[in-house]
C-alpha cells in the first residue's frame, strides 16, 4: 500500500488503512483511525466539472462517487452512506457503463465542481498596520504593503486600519482629503458601537445609505473598503505618508499599542460590511498589545470566522507581541501566522509575498469562505477535527460521542483555506463486537470542502474514500498502519492536549499512548529485553514520538509563548511530511568521500571536515565543521585547484534554496561555523549521543556511524524503545 | 462736613527743595514745581471753572435741578445723545491739570455722578447707583488711543492695592504719594522720575498714569503666571444637513479664508484650528508640511478625545496653506452629507481638551439644536407657554451642561462665541450661556439662508468684523472703591471668581459690565474713586493692565444727587437688572420692578424736591437730566425683550436679553429707543457729507402720528432697519429709491437697496451708511422694506418700534406717564411707602 500515491490522489493519510471492525477493537489498536486531510491538495489531473453536483436525498445529501452502485438502465443510483435510491437527473440520461460521468471514475475519488454560484463581491484584503514601529521597520512594512496592491487582484477590495495609541479606519472612498475615523485605544466598542462610529448604521443617517450600489457592495462599505484599481494611488499615497504613532511614549514604558481595539475595529467594520463575504483580515503587528486579554481575542476570533473573514497575524518584533493571546484569531479562520524578528526581515517580507502566490491561471492560492463537510457511513462516526477551523455545529448522524478535538460536529468552518491546508481528522468505529463481519465490507467517508475560490466562483470538493474493516485481530491492520500519518496525527491530539492540560500530564498520555501501541503491536518474549522487535512499518514511531516529547511543541521552557502558538500554529497547518521534519528535523552532511547523506540527528554527526544542514522546518541551517570553516576563511574556495571545495561549499547551499523554494512561512536561514555562537543552535538540536558512545563530551568522533538508505530506520531509538522495553518486558 | 481735602491741599503744593530730594539724579526738577505750581495757585476761582468747566474739573459748584414736566410734552429726544451731567469735583483733586484726568463716560460712567454719604440717602433717592463699564471699548476715527505706559514702574498702593491715578496726592517733597483710596502714604518707585529710553531724569508731571484716567500699563513678570499666552481660534462648525444646506458651512469657510489676514496675528503666534460636528466629531490634522489636510472622524462622542496629540490647533502662519486648503475645501466637504444631528456637547468638550493649555477663543458655529449627550437639547418652545407666567422657563437654560462647560472654560482662559444660525428653535437661552460666563458673545441669526444674498452678507460682514477684532486675552478684572463703597452686583458676560474678581478668558470688544454699587459706610470724604483695572494679555503678546479711574463727588443731598443722575447709565443698570430679574424670576415681575422704579423715584422726586409733598397733582415733575427716563424705560418695557406678548419667539427674546447685558450704552440707547427720520421729506443737507461726514436727518419721536400716508421712512435699532413706505408714496420716490414704477412694484422684506444713479438714492444709502457706521460692535443691520398694508406681522413689527404709541398690550407713552402718576398718588398716600 503506497501511502504517498493515496495522498496524491485524495489529499489523505490515514493513521490505519484497514479499519478494525468493532468499536472494541478500534480502541485496542490505540492510535484512533484518523486521517490527515489536505482538502485543495493540487491535483494536476483533475478535470474541470462546470456542472453541478448529484446528492442524495435529504438528509443525506451526500455526493454521487466512484463507490455509489449505479443502474445504468433504471438510471437509478444507491448511495452508499444512507443506502437510498436516487433517480440521475434527467441531464445523466445517456449514462451508460462506458459513458460515465468523471464523478464516477475511479480515479475521481477527489472531484472539484465549479458551481454555478458566483461570489457577489470579489476577495477583500484588510490590512491592519501597527505604526508603533521604528522608522525603518515601519518604511519596511509600508514597502511590503505598496508592493502588495500590486500583487492583488485589480478588482479585489481592500482596505487599512491603522494603530498606535489609537485605531483609525482610512476612508478610501473620500476625495476632498485624507480621512479617517479614530477609536479610542483604551476602550472595548461594541459591533453595534462601531458600526455606528463609522456611519454605517443607526441614528443621524438622513437617508438609508445600507442599500447595495453597483457589484453588491453596500455603499456605506465602498467608503472604507475599494477595489484596488480605484484606490491605488490614495491607498499607496496614505501608506506612504504614514507617520510613526505620535503620542509620546514614556522612557519607561512600551508604546501604547491598542492591537485589541484596532482588531476589534477591523472585525467589526467587516462583520458590518461583508459578513459572509471572503475577506482576509491582515494585522501587522510589531510589539505587544497593550490591552486586551486572550479571551477578548477569542471572542473576535469567534466573530471572526463566523463571519466567514480570515485573520492573519504578520508580527514583526524581537520581542513578544501577544501571539499567545491573539493565536485563536488566526486559528480559528484559517489564517497565517508569521513570526519574525522585524518587517525589515527577509522572513517576514518573502513571507509576505507568498501569501499571494498564483497558481498557473493567475488566481492567488487561497480559497476563502470554506466549509468541510464530513459524512461516514453507518459503522463510523467523526469524533472531530484538529486543525485552522471551528465547529459548524452540523449535529449530523455521523457526529460521534466520543470527542477528540473540536468535536460534536460533522462539519467545519475553515474560512482560509489554501492548497496546503491540512485538518486532522479522528473517527470511531461504532459497530458492536462480535457481530459477524460482510465480506468486503467497507467504511467510507466522504469530505465535502465548500469554497470560495479567489477568482469568485464557488467551488465544491469532493473526496471519498473507502477502507476494508477486518476483524480485530487480522494482520492486515497492523499491516495498514501509517506510522509517519499517525505520528503526526497523534501530535495534533498532543499539542491540542497540551493547549488545554498541564505540559507533564500530556507526556504521560504521549508514553502511555506508545506502550499501548506496542503492547499491541511489538513482538517480545516476557523477561527477554533483547527480543523486543517492532514491525517495519512502526519501527520508527516511537523514534517519532521520542523526538515530538522533546519538541518545542511540547517543551515550552526554552521558547517565548509567541514562539510556542507560532509553532503549534504551522504544525497544525501542515502536512504529514512538513510536520514530520518539524517533529524530527532532518541533517543531511556534506563531505569530499560521499555524496551528501541524511545522518543521525546526533553530535556524533559533527566532524570538522563536513558541512551539515540542519532543516527543523523553521529553520534551516548550513553548518560549516572546524577543518572546512579553516579552509573556507583561508578562501582556499576560490584557488585554482580546489574546485571540488569550493563545490563543496555550494552544495548545501543549493539544496537549502530548493528547500526554502516551497516553504512557508520562510525559515530563518543561518550559516555557522563549528565554535561559532550561532553553532548552538545545531547543537540544541542534536542528541549528544557520544556521550554514551564515547564518553568524551564534544571530543573527535570515535566512530564512524553506519548508514543505510534510509536513516530514519537506524536513528538513534536507543532511549525511547529502551524505555519501552523496560515497561514492558 | 468738613471738606478735608480741601484743607489738605496746601500741603500738596511743593517747593522745590533743592537736590537731596534726588540724591541720586543730577537735574534739578525745575519744572516739576513749575507745572505743579501754575494751576494750583489760581487768581480767580470763576478762570478755574472756566477753565476746566468742559472737562467736568469745575469748582465745588453743585448741580443745579431743574425741573421739567413731563405729562403733555413730547420728550425730546434729541437729549439721548447729551452727555452725562458734569462730574463737579472740588479744585484740584486732580494732581495735573489734564483734561483726561477724570474717566470718560465712554469707558466707565456711574449711574449718579455725585455719590451720596450715606447709605440712607441713597435708598432714599430711590435712585439706582452702579458703573456702566467699557473697558475695552473700539477706537473710532479721531478717537484718542489709550495712553501705555511702558516702564513697567508700577506704583500701587501698599494696602488697597490701587494703582498710581490723578486722583493721588503727593507728600515729603515728592518721595511719597498718598492712595486716594485708602489715604495710605506710599512710596514713589525709584524710577518714577526716570527715563529708561535716554536714560535721563524724566518730568513726573508728564507720566501718562498721572494725566490720565485711562491708561495702560505694560505689566512685568509679577503679573504673569505664565508667559503671555498667544490669541488661539478653535472654530466648531456644525456640518450637519442642516448647516450644510443652509450654506453657513461654505460661507463660514470662505469667511474664515478671507479673514486670514485680519485675524489678530502681529506678531506671527496666532494659532488656529478646527472642529466641524454632526454626529460625530472631525478634527483636522493641519501639519505645516503638508499641503493638504488630514480628517480625523472620531465618533466616540459620549467619551472624547483628542485623536492625535500635534498639529491640530497649529501656527496660524506656519501652517497658512494647509489652513488655506482646509477651508478652500470645507464648502465642499460635507455637500453630499446626510447626517442630521449634532454632538455640540462632545465637540466643546474636545475643544476645550485642545485649547486649555493655552487657553483662548472657540468659536462656535452652530445651524442645528444639538440633540445627542452631553449638552442634548430639545425643540422646547411651547407657542401656549408664550406670554404666560412659564415663559420665563423658556428662557431660562435648559440643560446645566452649558453654564458648568463654561465655568471650566473660564478656569482654563477658554472663551467661547457662538453664532446660531439655525433654521429652527436654537435654545439661545441655554446656548447663550457659554459666552455668557466666558467673556464671549452670542450672534444670532434667525432662519439664516445663505441663499439670500442678505443674509449670507450680513453674517459674512459681522463674522469677518468679530474675526478681526482685537481681543484682550486672559484677563481679570477688578473695580475698587473708596472706603464704605461696595460692588455688589455684576452684570455681563464674564464668571466671578473671588467675590469681586470678573474672570475674561477674552474681553470681547465694546461690551460692558453693570456693576451694583453699594455704600456701606458713611462716606467722609469730599470725593471718591472707583478704579478698574483689567489684567490682560494683548493679541500681540503683552501683559498688560487698563486702568480706568473715576473720581466723583460726594453730597448729603438729595437734591444733588437727583441733578446728577445720569439716564442713561440708569437705563442700562434697569436694562440688566429687568433682564436678570426675568432670567431668576418673571418677565412679569421684571416689568413690574421697573415700573416700580420708576414710580418710586418720580414719587421721591415730587415728594422730597418739589412742594407739593402729596396728593394729587396734575403734571408730573422730574429733574430735566431724567426726562427721557421715563421714555427709556418705556421703550424698555416695550422692547422685544421685555414686552409683554405672547408672539415673540423665545429665541429672539433670549437673544435680545444677551444684547441688553453686553451692549455699550452708544448701543443700547438706540436698541431701546430706535431712531426714527422721514425720509421723504428730509432737510436739503441730510444724507450729503458736511463738516462731521454725512449729515444724519434730524430724528422723530417714535409715534405713528409722524407717518405720512405719502411718506417714506427709515427706522434703525442697531439690530436692523426698516424703511416704511406709505401707500399713496409718490411713483417718482418708488423709481428714486427701489428703482420700482409703483408702490404696487415695490417687493416688501429683507432687501438690499439698489444704489441708483439719483441724489435720492445716494442720499438714502448715505444715510444707511453711516447709520451702519455710528453704531459700536461688529453689527451689520439688515434692511426691511415695510408697506403699510403690506405683510402684516412685518407690519406689526415695524409698529412695535413706534414705542410712543399704543400697542395692542403695552400703552402709550401719555399713559405711560398717567399710570405713573396714577400709582404715585396711591403709593404716596399716609400710609404708603415714602416715610422718611
Ligand atoms: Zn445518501
Ligand atoms: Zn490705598
Amino acid at each position: 500500500m503506497n501511502f504517498e500515491e493515496i495522498e496524491e490522489q485524495d489529499g489523505t493519510r490515514f493513521s490505519w488503512n484497514v479499519f478494525p471492525a468493532s468499536r472494541l477493537d478500534a480502541t485496542r489498536t490505540v492510535v484512533p483511525i484518523s486521517c490527515l486531510y489536505t482538502p485543495l491538495k493540487e491535483r494536476e489531473d483533475l478535470p474541470p466539472i462546470y456542472y453541478e453536483p448529484v446528492t442524495c436525498k435529504a438528509p443525506c445529501r451526500a455526493i454521487l462517487n466512484p463507490y455509489c452502485q449505479i443502474d445504468v438502465r433504471g438510471k437509478l443510483w444507491i448511495c452508499p452512506f444512507c443506502l437510498q435510491r436516487n433517480a440521475f437527473p434527467p441531464h445523466y440520461k445517456d449514462i451508460s457503463n462506458t459513458n460515465l460521468p468523471a464523478e464516477l471514475l475511479p480515479k475521481f475519488t477527489t472531484i472539484e465542481y465549479t458551481l454555478a454560484r458566483a461570489a457577489q463581491v470579489p476577495p477583500i484584503f484588510l490590512f491592519v498596520v501597527d505604526t508603533c514601529l521604528e522608522d525603518d521597520d515601519l518604511k519596511a512594512l509600508k514597502d511590503s504593503l505598496v508592493v502588495s496592491l500590486s500583487l492583488l487582484p485589480s478588482s479585489a477590495l481592500v482596505g487599512l486600519i491603522t494603530y498606535g495609541t489609537m485605531a483609525q479606519v482610512h476612508e478610501l472612498g473620500y476625495s476632498e482629503c485624507p480621512k479617517s475615523y479614530v477609536f479610542r485605544g483604551t476602550k472595548e466598542y461594541s459591533s453595534k458601537q462601531i458600526q455606528e462610529m463609522l456611519g454605517l448604521s443607526g441614528v443621524g443617517i438622513r437617508q438609508s445609505l445600507q442599500r447595495p450600489g453597483p457589484s453588491g457592495v453596500p455603499q456605506s462599505a465602498s467608503r472604507f473598503l475599494l477595489p484596488v484599481e480605484q484606490c491605488d494611488f490614495q491607498l499607496t499615497s496614505i501608506l506612504e505618508q504614514l507617520q510613526r504613532d505620535p503620542w509620546p511614549v514614556a522612557n519607561d514604558k512600551r508604546s501604547q499599542r491598542c492591537t485589541g481595539v484596532a482588531m476589534s475595529v477591523a472585525i467589526g467594520l467587516m462583520e458590518t460590511t461583508f459578513s459572509g463575504t471572503g475577506a482576509r483580515i491582515m494585522l501587522f503587528c510589531g510589539g505587544a498589545a497593550t490591552e486586551g486579554p486572550g479571551m477578548f481575542y477569542d471572542a473576535l476570533a469567534k466573530r471572526a470566522s463566523t463571519n466567514g473573514h480570515i485573520v492573519d497575524i504578520f508580527a514583526g518584533c524581537l520581542d513578544q507581541v501577544g501571539l499567545l493571546e491573539m493565536k485563536s484569531m488566526v486559528n480559528s479562520t484559517g489564517g497565517f501566522m508569521i513570526l519574525s524578528d522585524s518587517f525589515t526581515t527577509a522572513i517576514f517580507k518573502q513571507s509576505f509575498q507568498r501569501v499571494f502566490n498564483k497558481d498557473t491561471q493567475g488566481n492567488l492560492q487561497m480559497g476563502f469562505n470554506a466549509t468541510l463537510d464530513v459524512q461516514t457511513t453507518r459503522e463510523m462516526r467523526v469524533c472531530g477535527l484538529i486543525g485552522h477551523a471551528i465547529s459548524a455545529n452540523k449535529k449530523s448522524a455521523s457526529v460521534a460521542e466520543t470527542e477528540i478535538g473540536i468535536a460534536n460536529t460533522s462539519a467545519w468552518k475553515m474560512c482560509g483555506i489554501t492548497p496546503k491546508s491540512t485538518a486532522a481528522i479522528y473517527f470511531e468505529v461504532v459497530s458492536q463486537h462480535g457481530q459477524p463481519l460482510q465480506p468486503g465490507s467497507r467504511g467510507l467517508i466522504q469530505f465535502l470542502t465548500h469554497y470560495q475560490h479567489s477568482s469568485g466562483q464557488f467551488r465544491l470538493r469532493v473526496t471519498t474514500v473507502a477502507r476494508n474493516f477486518a476483524e480485530g485481530n487480522s494482520p492486515q491492520i497492523a499491516q495498514s498502519f501509517d506510522q509517519e500519518a499517525a505520528a503526526v496525527l497523534m501530535a495534533r491530539i498532543a499539542v491540542f492536549k497540551a493547549e488545554i492540560d498541564d505540559g507533564p500530564d500530556v507526556l504521560r498520555w504521549l508514553d502511555r499512548m506508545l506502550i499501548r501501541l506496542c503492547q499491541k503491536f511489538a513482538d517480545y518474549r516476557k523477561d527477554d529485553p533483547s527480543s523486543f522487535r517492532l514491525a517495519e512499518n512502526f519501527s520508527i514511531y516511537p523514534q517519532f514520538m521520542f523526538h515530538l516529547r522533546r519538541s518545542q511543541f511540547l517543551q515550552v521552557f526554552n521558547n517565548s509563548p509567541d514562539e510556542t502558538a507560532f509553532y503549534r500554529h504551522v504544525l497544525n497547518r501542515e502536512d504529514v511530511n512538513n510536520s514530520l521534519i518539524m517533529i524530527q528535523p532532518t541533517l543531511m552532511s556534506y563531505g569530499f568521500d560521499q555524496p551528501p547523506q541524511p545522518v543521525l540527528l546526533d553530535s556524533i554527526s559533527i566532524k570538522p571536515d563536513v558541512i551539515l544542514l540542519l532543516d527543523t522546518f523553521f529553520h534551516i541551517l548550513i553548518f560549516h565543521g572546524e577543518t572546512i570553516a579553516q579552509w573556507r576563511k583561508a578562501g582556499y574556495q576560490d584557488q585554482e585547484g580546489y574546485e571540488n571545495f569550493k563545490e563543496l561549499l555550494e552544495l548545501p547551499k543549493n539544496d537549502s534554496e530548493e528547500l526554502l523554494a516551497d516553504r512557508f512561512p520562510i525559515p530563518r536561514y543561518i550559516v555557522c561555523d563549528q565554535h561559532g555562537s550561532q553553532a548552538r543552535f545545531l547543537l540544541s538540536k542534536l542528541n549528544p549521543s557520544t556521550t554514551h558512545v564515547s564518553g568524551g563530551m564534544y571530543g573527535a568522533p570515535q566512530g564512524q556511524a553506519i548508514f543505510t538508505d534510509d536513516v530514519k530506520n537506524t536513528m538513534a531509538i536507543a532511549p525511547i524503545t529502551g524505555k519501552i522495553r523496560k515497561i514492558l518486558i | 462736613q468738613l471738606q478735608p481735602s480741601i484743607q489738605q491741599q496746601p500741603s500738596q503744593f511743593f517747593t522745590p527743595a533743592g537736590d537731596q530730594n534726588y540724591a541720586s539724579t543730577t537735574a534739578a526738577p525745575t519744572q516739576y514745581g513749575q507745572q505743579f505750581s501754575q494751576p494750583q495757585q489760581p487768581s480767580s476761582m470763576a478762570g478755574m471753572t472756566n477753565q476746566f468747566s468742559n472737562m467736568g474739573l469745575g469748582g465745588p459748584s453743585q448741580s443745579q435741578l431743574v425741573p421739567t414736566h413731563l405729562i403733555g410734552i413730547p420728550p425730546n429726544i434729541m437729549d439721548l445723545d447729551a452727555p452725562p451731567p458734569t462730574i463737579n469735583l472740588p479744585l484740584n483733586t486732580s494732581v495735573t491739570p489734564s483734561d483726561k484726568a477724570n474717566c470718560d463716560p465712554s469707558y466707565k460712567r456711574s449711574t449718579l455722578n455725585t455719590i451720596p454719604a450715606t447709605s440712607s440717602l441713597l435708598s432714599k433717592s430711590r435712585l439706582p447707583l452702579g458703573l456702566v463699564i467699557t473697558p475695552y471699548r473700539s477706537l473710532k476715527e479721531g478717537d484718542d488711543p489709550v495712553p501705555v505706559v511702558t516702564d513697567t514702574v508700577i506704583a500701587r498702593c501698599r494696602r488697597c492695592r490701587t494703582y498710581i491715578n490723578p486722583f493721588v496726592t503727593f507728600a515729603e517733597g515728592g518721595q511719597k504719594w498718598k492712595c486716594n483710596m485708602c489715604f495710605l502714604l506710599n512710596e514713589v518707585p525709584q524710577q518714577f522720575d526716570w527715563d529708561i529710553q535716554t536714560n535721563k531724569q524724566a518730568d513726573r508731571w508728564k507720566r501718562a498714569e498721572l494725566n490720565h484716567a485711562v491708561v495702560e500699563f505694560v505689566a512685568p513678570t509679577e503679573y504673569m503666571v505664565r508667559p503671555p499666552q498667544p490669541p488661539v481660534y478653535l472654530f466648531v462648525i456644525d456640518v450637519s444637513y442642516p448647516a450644510v444646506q443652509s450654506g453657513v458651512v461654505a460661507t463660514a469657510a470662505r469667511t474664515i479664508l478671507e479673514s486670514l489676514d485680519r485675524i489678530p496675528n502681529e506678531e506671527n503666534r496666532t494659532k488656529i484650528g478646527f472642529i466641524t460636528v454632526d454626529t460625530s466629531l472631525h478634527f483636522y490634522s493641519l501639519n505645516s508640511n503638508a499641503s493638504v489636510p488630514q480628517m480625523l472622524v472620531v465618533s466616540d462622542i459620549e467619551d472624547v478625545f483628542l485623536p492625535q496629540p500635534d498639529d491640530l490647533l497649529v501656527n496660524l502662519t506656519e501652517a497658512r496653506t494647509v489652513v488655506e486648503s482646509l477651508l478652500g475645501s470645507l464648502g465642499d466637504m460635507f455637500k453630499d452629507t446626510q447626517t442630521v444631528g449634532n454632538a455640540l456637547g462632545s465637540a466643546l468638550l474636545a475643544g476645550f481638551k485642545l485649547i486649555s493649555p493655552i487657553g483662548g477663543k472657540i468659536v462656535v458655529l452652530q445651524s442645528s439644536l444639538p440633540n445627542i449627550n452631553p449638552g442634548s437639547l430639545k425643540a422646547r418652545d411651547d407657542p401656549k407657554m408664550l406670554g404666560t407666567p412659564k415663559e420665563s422657563s423658556l428662557l431660562q437654560s435648559a440643560d446645566p451642561f452649558y453654564k458648568k462647560f463654561a465655568v471650566d472654560c473660564s478656569r482654563s482662559q477658554v472663551c467661547v462665541d457662538m453664532f446660531l444660525l439655525g433654521s429652527q428653535y436654537s435654545d439661545v437661552a441655554t446656548l447663550g450661556c457659554c459666552p455668557r460666563y466666558t467673556g464671549g458673545q452670542t450672534y444670532f441669526y434667525p432662519a439664516f439662508n445663505a441663499g439670500r444674498s442678505e443674509d449670507a452678507l450680513k453674517f459674512a460682514h459681522e463674522f469677518a468684523e468679530f474675526l478681526a477684532s482685537p481681543i484682550a486675552l486672559e484677563a481679570v478684572m477688578r473695580v475698587r472703591a473708596s472706603k464704605g463703597i461696595r460692588m455688589s452686583a455684576f452684570h455681563g458676560n464674564f464668571f466671578v471668581r473671588q467675590t469681586d474678581l470678573l474672570a475674561l478668558p477674552n474681553v470681547s470688544r465694546d461690551h460692558s459690565y453693570t456693576i451694583e454699587v453699594d455704600i456701606e459706610e458713611n462716606i467722609t470724604t469730599q470725593t471718591v474713586c472707583f478704579q478698574t483695572a483689567l489684567l490682560h494679555t494683548t493679541c500681540f503678546g503683552e501683559r498688560r493692565i487698563r486702568v480706568l479711574t473715576l473720581a466723583l463727588p460726594v453730597t448729603n443731598s438729595i437734591s444733588e444727587l437727583f441733578a446728577s443722575a445720569d439716564q442713561v447709565a440708569i437705563t442700562t443698570l434697569l436694562a440688566n437688572k429687568a433682564v436678570e430679574r426675568s432670567l431668576s424670576s418673571k418677565l412679569e415681575d421684571a416689568r413690574d420692578a421697573l415700573t416700580n422704579k420708576m414710580i418710586d423715584i418720580l414719587g421721591v422726586y415730587k415728594s422730597a424736591l418739589t412742594s407739593s409733598q402729596s396728593g394729587a397733582s396734575p403734571q408730573l415733575q422730574i429733574c430735566n437730566n431724567l426726562k427721557l427716563l421715563p421714555l427709556l424705560s418705556l421703550g424698555l418695557l416695550k422692547h422685544v425683550g421685555l414686552r409683554a406678548s405672547s408672539q415673540i419667539p423665545t429665541d429672539l427674546r433670549s437673544y435680545a436679553m444677551c444684547l441688553l447685558t453686553t451692549m455699550p450704552s452708544q448701543l443700547l440707547i438706540p436698541y431701546l429707543h430706535p431712531r426714527f427720520y422721514s425720509l421723504h421729506n428730509m432737510s436739503q443737507e441730510a444724507g450729503t457729507y458736511g463738516t462731521e461726514g454725512i449729515i444724519m436727518p434730524r430724528p422723530f419721536n417714535l409715534s405713528s402720528e409722524k407717518l405720512e400716508r405719502h411718506g417714506a421712512y427709515l427706522l434703525e435699532d442697531s439690530q436692523n432697519i426698516f424703511i416704511w413706505i406709505g401707500k399713496q408714496v409718490s411713483p417718482q420716490l418708488c423709481m428714486d429709491l427701489l428703482d420700482v414704477r409703483s408702490y404696487e412694484e415695490i417687493r416688501a422684506g429683507k432687501v438690499t437697496l439698489p444704489q441708483l444713479d439719483n441724489v435720492f438714492s445716494q442720499r438714502v444709502n448715505a444715510i444707511i451708511g453711516k447709520t451702519r457706521e455710528m453704531r459700536r460692535g461688529v453689527y451689520y443691520p439688515h434692511l426691511y422694506i415695510i408697506k403699510e398694508d403690506g405683510d402684516p406681522s412685518l407690519r406689526l413689527w415695524f409698529l412695535s418700534h413706534i414705542i410712543e404709541d399704543r400697542t395692542d398690550t403695552v400703552m402709550s407713552y401719555p399713559q405711560w406717564l398717567a399710570h405713573l402718576k396714577d400709582k404715585m398718588v396711591e403709593q404716596v398716600s399716609p400710609i404708603g411707602r415714602f416715610y422718611y
